[in-house]
């Protein structure tokens, strides 16, 4: 198989993943669950059967949504409540979620009501990571989780199904990082909606579908010789629900960029972490969900031994960036909170980002583009002088 | 090797050019009011600051656009960012400068610059007209004054009004209401003017207040502007004599390094080559430092002219003849 075919395969389950739903669905006659970001396991309703299958933003304007959510939430939750009300999530068995921020629960609560055929399960996080009892706590959840999913399948889910996907999962996610790690070494030039596509298909499809066509691209990259790169190098950051448009990636590359890492929800930050292959699953569920925080530092989480400012500057070391775009959605509470602290860390680090507040409606692209080249163009003079 | 270079800003509503020489004078520049975005003016503004140099587009060694339709020009070498080519344009204009005002006619943008005059941060309108020449324009317009005047108007103003929406369309309505309200149109253009100030201080708050401050674009020629902007900053505004062309004169500053870098070997050689010619003519003289023209013979352990030598010489030699 080509790359071009794989990566076709992964946009197109990346740009339409309820049809692949009903596809998925039709083919399998298997349930499909929906849920939000960030901190739902995957692994769990994969043990019990079901297509896991995070929700994703959809490209068309939010419509009779409008009325349900303030128009001061983030495009995520919005569009979110604009697709169940439209019937878009008619393919759905069930959704789950759980708590990460204020925008969220409001949205979920809207779609609980709207989609009352429709079983919405919501599981609570401990949002403290570093206390004595953010172990114990995060095992009750996961447990509390299992016991309503197997009420929903009506069978019991096994410890050795559990490990079984926890291993199917951790091969996806090991596979996806070997990507990272290829174009941060020039090996893979995966432009960054191409990367965009691996992993939110890893979000929608099948895991074991889809591990199989990571496989095939990994290794056409495998006995690739490392690219010569005269773009600047930089690190994106932020988008913790939403995929960045493809329409602004693309933008930012035009503008002489290439993106060699990054910590968005629909990047690294997804497929960062691994679940502990051995012992109690829901333990080790537990562990992952913690690991995650110090794996890439999310700033809806409470952690006093990690700094997610700290986290980035010693990523773009790593990868040689020599610069970071920050993408900002309007109005991401957790993110509005928490990038002054990037902000004045960058400052005093003398590294150079730029931020770009995104928006669920049009973007004004061409002004947009004058900030990118001007950013890159400072990158520039900064590496000459 | 060529021995001039130019700078071209594509703007929205005007285009502008600047012609340096290698040492960074500026032997012409143009200023072109052609309305919208557009072709032929850009080639007028060229045009007539080639004229005035009297040289042709070939006489130019590079050429470096900005502005809006930056990657419109055929004839530009390689093309730059407006916030770019502002900052170097207006530093250089201003020496020392830290903060750049620009107002121009479709964006506004306030860039902060470092000691090396380099771009450190930046700040520019991000949705619609607010707060530029464009918003002044509608303005005009719904007020039937020509643009020109309005600043001048708007200085004669008593009562404070407020315009509180800085969307060019709600705004208009805003001031027909004032005007059929009775107010004067010199209170309602100074409501106008104080608008578009308070924008650039949220603009100038998002980079940080510093100074000294340069205000560059063409709103720089709106006196009304220029005070209610220093009302509201607080701080002096220095404007350059042509304050359209800090973008085309950054620009061609850009494309002078540029040029300056990429023949470097060629200066060298021509600057080389002087030293030599002056080496051989020394080794020639006849005079200690005569370089053939005996006036300007120099002792060379006196680093002066020798008159009184001189003078004795020339009679010696008179004698003999
Ligand atoms: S974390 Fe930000 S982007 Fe995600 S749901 Fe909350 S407000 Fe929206």
């Amino acid at each position: 198989m080509e790359r071009t075919q794989i990566i076709d395969s992964f946009a197109a389950a990346a740009r339409d993943p309820l049809s692949y739903a009903k596809q998925w669905k039709a083919r399998t006659g298997r349930p499909v669950i929906g849920s939000f970001p960030m901190n739902f396991p995957g692994e769990l309703a994969h043990a019990a059967g079901a297509l896991p299958m995070i929700l994703q933003e959809s490209d068309d304007p939010i419509t009779v949504g409008h009325g349900l959510l303030f128009p001061f939430y983030c495009g995520y939750t919005r569009s979110m409540v604009d697709q169940a009300v439209r019937g878009d999530f008619d393919v759905l068995d069930a959704i789950m979620f759980g708590d990460h921020c204020v925008q969220l629960l409001g949205a979920a609560d809207a779609i609980r009501m709207q989609l009352t055929n429709t079983r919405v399960i919501f599981f609570q996080l401990i949002s403290s990571m570093c206390d004595p009892w953010t172990q114990g706590r995060s095992e009750e959840s996961f447990a509390k989780l299992r016991a309503e999913l197997e009420d929903f399948a009506g069978a019991k889910v096994q410890d050795e199904a559990m490990h079984a996907s926890i291993r199917l999962f951790n091969k996806n996610r090991g596979l996806i990082r070997r990507l990272y790690d290829m174009r941060k070494k020039g090996i893979a030039p995966l432009g960054s909606v191409e990367m965009q596509h691996v992993v939110k298909s890893s979000m929608v499809m099948d895991k074991a579908e889809h591990t199989e066509l990571l496989e095939k691209l990994v290794r056409i990259y495998d006995s690739a010789a490392p690219l010569p790169a005269r773009n600047v190098r930089l690190h994106l950051s932020g988008h913790f629900c939403q995929a960045p448009k493809p329409e602004l990636l693309e933008m930012i590359e035009q503008c002489g960029v290439t993106v060699v890492g990054d910590d968005l929800y629909h990047g690294f930050r997804y497929i960062s972490t691994d679940v502990p292959e051995q012992g109690d699953p829901i333990a080790g569920l537990a562990r992952w969900y913690m690991d995650r925080n110090t794996g890439v530092p999310c700033p809806t989480r409470v952690q006093n031994n990690v700094d997610w400012d700290a986290y980035l500057l010693n990523a773009m070391r790593d990868e040689k960036a020599e610069g970071m775009i920050v993408l900002m959605a309007k109005f991401c509470e957790p993110h509005m909170y928490y990038y002054p602290e990037v902000k004045e860390a960058f400052e005093k680090a003398d590294m150079p980002h730029l931020l770009i507040e995104t928006e669920h409606d049009g973007m004004a692209l061409e002004s947009l583009k004058t900030r990118v080249e001007t950013f890159v163009e400072i990158v520039k003079h900064r590496q000459a002088a | 090797m060529k021995q001039h270079v130019m700078g071209v800003d594509f703007g929205s509503t005007t285009a502008k050019t600047v012609i340096l020489d290698l040492n960074g004078n500026i032997v012409s520049h143009a200023v072109a009011h052609m309305g919208a975005v557009s072709g032929n003016g850009v080639k007028q503004s060229m045009k007539d600051a080639l004229d005035a140099a009297g040289l042709t587009q070939a006489d130019i060694g590079r050429t470096v656009s900005t502005g809006y339709g930056r990657r419109m020009l055929d004839e530009a070498d390689k093309n730059y960012t407006e916030i770019t080519c502002h900052a170097r344009g207006a530093v250089a204009m201003v020496p020392g400068a830290r903060l750049v005002i620009d107002i121009g006619g479709q964006d506004s943008k306030v860039i902060s610059v470092d000691s090396n005059g380099l771009v450190s941060q930046f700040a520019m309108n991000d949705r619609c007209a607010a707060g530029t020449g464009k918003f002044l324009e509608v303005l005009a317009r719904a007020m039937e004054i020509p643009l020109e005047d309005m600043g001048a108007t708007a200085l004669a103003a008593q009562e404070k009004l407020k315009i509180s929406s800085m969307c060019a369309t709600f705004a208009e309505t805003e001031v027909i209401s004032l005007l059929a309200e009775g107010h004067p149109k010199t209170d309602v253009l100074g409501a106008v003017h104080k608008a578009i100030a308070s924008r650039t201080l949220g603009l100038v708050g998002r980079v940080g207040k510093k100074g000294p401050v340069v205000m560059t674009g063409g709103v720089a020629n709106n006196p009304a502007a220029v005070h209610y902007i220093q009302e509201e900053l607080q701080m002096p505004l220095i404007l350059p004599d042509v304050p359209q062309i800090a973008g085309a004169l950054g620009a061609a500053l850009i494309g002078l390094d540029d040029y300056r870098a990429e023949n470097r070997q060629l200066l060298i050689s021509e600057a080389e080559d002087m030293a030599r010619e002056e080496q051989m003519a020394a080794d020639k003289a006849c005079v200690p430092g005569c370089r053939g023209v005996p006036e300007f013979a120099v002792d060379p352990r006196e680093k002066q002219p020798v008159p009184g030598k001189l003078k004795s010489l020339v009679g010696s030699l008179q004698k003999h003849f």
